[in-house]
């Protein structure tokens, strides 16, 4: 199972991007989400919240991934899951 | 890339939570290797049936539970109505044993009173049985004492005829045989 799926299924990091979507959909600031998630993941701590997109593609950059590609399956996951 | 359709800034959450939790795989996959360890529409969608089978499971734990709770409830007032049939029973049994030990010791009480009277009765049979030895023992002593005194009166009488006849011979049967 690849990463997405453990996390949509709840292993390791409880289901994050299902909780996104939910915080997403009640109209919850993304900063607000990321701070209080950074609550009990350390690996959201230090994050650069002011600028998500700037921290987005430095993210990307350092992992070398396609950013344009990756946002294309969010968003496709995130409208399969309206 | 078009941000007001995903709500403005949640677009980059997104990216953000995906390439710091869901990057760190073993590399590529195929030829798309900037997809590679990313969830696809088909995951998604057996991600959402594991969540609706998962809301199925609850349902069915809920329904178990709530016949759990109901056949406890049934086996509690079962356990009530057999319970109060028990002590009934008891009681029943128990008064049954009571009237019972009544009659038992209301029988006893008349046999204790007959083996009473039976041993008035024998002493009094045994009294009289006494009373009647020692009247005959008395009048047998007053026939023997008359007995006596017949015998002494004939004694006296022969010894006055013996006298008017003749000698008196106190061995008259030896004295004949010598003469």
């Amino acid at each position: 199972m690849n990463p997405i799926m453990n996390m949509l299924s709840g292993k390791g990091n409880n289901n994050i991007m299902m909780q996104a979507l939910g915080a997403m959909m009640r109209g919850e600031s993304p900063q607000q989400f990321l701070q209080n998630l950074a609550g009990s993941m350390p690996q959201l701590r230090g994050l650069n919240l002011n600028d998500l997109k700037g921290t987005a593609e430095a993210l990307c950059k350092k992992n070398n991934v396609n950013m344009e590609q990756l946002a294309g399956q969010i968003q496709e996951f995130a409208n399969s899951n309206k | 890339m078009n941000e007001t359709s995903f709500g403005g800034e949640w677009i980059f959450a997104f990216l953000i939570i995906a390439v710091i939790f869901g990057w760190g795989g073993n590399g590529f996959n195929g030829n798309n290797a900037a997809l590679a360890g990313y969830a696809t529409t088909q995951d998604v969608t057996n991600t959402v049936n594991a969540a609706v089978a998962s809301q199925n499971a609850q349902n069915i734990l809920l329904s178990s539970a709530n016949n759990n709770y109901e056949t406890a409830r049934l086996i509690d007032s079962q356990s009530m109505l057999m319970s109060n049939q028990n002590n009934t029973n008891l009681l029943t049994a128990v008064n049954g044993f009571n009237a019972l030990s009544q009659n038992i010791a209301s029988g006893f009480s008349t046999v204790n009173q007959n083996i009473a009277d039976l041993g008035y009765k024998l002493d009094s049979c045994c009294c009289s049985i006494k009373t009647m030895m020692l009247e005959n023992r008395l009048q047998d002593t007053q026939i023997a004492l008359q007995n006596q005194q017949n015998i002494a009166v004939n004694q006296e009488q022969s010894q006055y005829l013996l006298s008017v006849l003749g000698s008196w011979q106190p061995k008259a049967a030896a004295a004949a045989a010598g003469a």
